[in-house]
């Protein structure tokens, strides 16, 4: 074992914390250069507004970005209540005993399922069994199921970060329960609720294995009618040209790449900003 | 000298261990009744069980009675019970709200008060009656998180007048307060006893001997002694009071 001098290892695993931090950044760095870089070209008012044409060859995205649009709208209007619901009651009502652990025990592994086992339950349950079909809502459903934990989880945290002494002081109070979470609870863990949600929904926009057997489709001539509708949407459309489609030109490949991760990095520079602001805005 | 609160038996336990053993005490319509006491030996634990904010803690169980106005505070909802006997904490607990919401925001939600100007004069009456109304009337519309410490607790003393409650119970209310806030909100429980009667758990056995009319001393979740308080740190009976007082222990 060498021994350094204070100041040489302090130099050194400076040196060494950096490397580590530049290392994981740079792939991320690098994925965003080469695709703004071949894509960017062909990214415009006319690609992201028209359908697509010659076997998706050439004209644009829209009936994508459409489709991605609202299965992850339904599906945070299925998720966001629900979830806050159960976030509130977990938080605020439940007794501490075998059954509530058991089932944030429950919350905590449900995360841990792979992402295409939702899209095969989705599919037996809603689009099977139920006769939901190969649709929007079928779709909307699996991912609210895959979600719901995330969302119960933030919501959870957010609920947390209220102090309990203004429970207390509004409980001396006479006041109910009830009204002290509609009143107190609620509007101070609403920034970090929003913030979980906006965060939600760029993870939703970017799933492609459980909406793969229940939402999407290949191709569709027309944007959808109802919820029953199947859509197409911007990650499975990715895979199928950069796939399933021989002399795709590489430049819609990766305008098409280009589009979804602005949408995704939006909705995540949303989040921090939602945090930044009511950060500065806490009255405690 | 009409009982307001009558503890009959009572015995407290949390993880069934017991830290209040069979109290048999009264509180007088009207008086400031202190309680002293060193740290552990049940003070907020009492205090917390007249208006039942220890039944939310799932640890905790209790065997016997008390008494509100001869009926059991057991048989009336939480919710009634605190709006007829208010608590304030040691540490000034305001609402991340303003001034003025703090004041109007347990009124409304126990539907007190709906009209605007009802409000206004509520804020009005409970912050003077709180000696508070002087330093913030101008700035009632900004954040009670921006007070100081002294000016937080007698917000929450305001706050709990709004509610015009029949008992109020103060925690250690000075704990956290400079000596001039201390005098501020000593002269307003003072002046509070014509209308309210007054439990004080307080670890300032001076504090007791300036406000109360009698004081309880409390040792290992027993009563050792209670009586008046001119009597009480004048001649105590018992050897333990005397050497607690005179600051011999605890």
């Amino acid at each position: 074992m060498i021994k350094l001098n204070p100041k040489l290892s302090q130099k050194f695993s400076y040196l060494i914390l950096f490397l580590a931090t530049a290392l994981a950044i740079m792939p991320i760095m690098a994925i965003i250069f080469i695709i703004v870089k071949n894509g960017i070209s062909v990214v415009n008012w006319e690609f992201l507004t028209s359908m697509p044409k010659n076997g998706m060859r050439e004209g644009g995205i829209f009936p994508a970005i459409v489709g991605t649009f609202a299965i992850v709208m339904s599906t945070i209007m299925l998720t966001l209540p629900t979830g806050v619901c159960a976030a509130i009651y977990l938080n605020e009502y439940a007794r501490d005993n075998m059954l509530t652990r058991a089932i944030k025990l429950g919350i905590v592994n449900l995360a841990g399922i792979p992402s295409v086992v939702y899209g095969l339950f989705g599919f037996g349950i809603f689009v099977m069994f139920l006769k939901l079909g190969v649709s929007i809502i079928a779709g909307a459903l699996t991912l609210s199921i895959m979600e719901l934990p995330v969302i119960i989880t933030t919501s959870r945290n957010a609920l947390n970060s209220v102090p309990y002494s203004f429970r207390e002081a509004s409980w001396s109070l006479g006041v109910s329960r009830w009204q002290t979470i509609r009143h107190i609870v609620l509007p101070n863990a609403l920034p970090g609720i929003m913030t979980g949600a906006v965060l939600s929904i760029a993870r939703i926009s970017g799933e492609t294995a459980p909406i793969l057997f229940t939402a999407v489709a290949f191709y569709v001539p027309h944007l959808p009618h109802s919820m029953f509708d199947q859509v197409m949407t911007l990650p499975y459309h990715l895979y199928i040209i950069s796939t399933q489609i021989p002399n795709m030109p590489n430049s819609i490949i990766f305008g098409t790449a280009l589009v979804l991760l602005v949408m995704i990095l939006t909705m995540s520079f949303i989040a921090i900003f939602v945090r930044i602001y009511f950060r500065k805005h806490r009255k405690w | 000298m009409v009982d307001k609160i009558k503890v009959d038996n009572l015995s407290c336990y949390y993880n069934r261990k017991c830290v209040l053993e069979s109290l048999n005490i009264n509180v007088i319509q009207n008086e400031i009744l202190s309680i002293i006491g060193p740290s552990n030996s049940g003070k907020t634990t009492f205090l917390r069980a007249l208006n039942r904010m220890n039944d939310l803690d799932l640890t905790y169980s209790r065997r016997g009675e008390v008494y509100l106005d001869g009926g059991s505070i057991f048989d009336i909802s939480m919710e009634d019970l605190r709006r007829r006997i208010g608590m304030l904490f040691a540490m000034p607990t305001p609402l991340p709200m303003t001034i003025y919401e703090n004041i109007v925001y347990a009124p409304k939600r126990l539907g007190l008060i709906s009209k605007k100007s009802e409000q206004d004069a509520l804020v009005e009456r409970a912050l003077k009656d709180a000696s508070l109304w002087d330093e913030v009337k101008d700035r009632l519309k900004s954040s009670a998180m921006k007070m100081s410490g002294g000016q937080q607790q007698r917000l929450c003393i305001a706050r709990i007048l709004a509610i015009n409650p029949e008992v109020i119970l103060f925690d250690e209310p000075c704990s956290g307060l400079d000596p001039i806030s201390t005098v501020k909100v000593e002269e307003s429980m003072i002046g509070l006893k014509q209308k309210y009667t007054i439990v004080l758990v307080t670890n300032n056995v001076k504090q007791a001997s300036r406000v109360s009319d009698r004081t309880v001393f409390f040792f290992m979740g027993k009563i050792v002694e209670i009586g008046t308080t001119d009597k009480l740190f004048v001649s105590p009976k018992e050897k333990q009071t005397e050497d607690y007082i005179t600051g011999r222990f605890g």
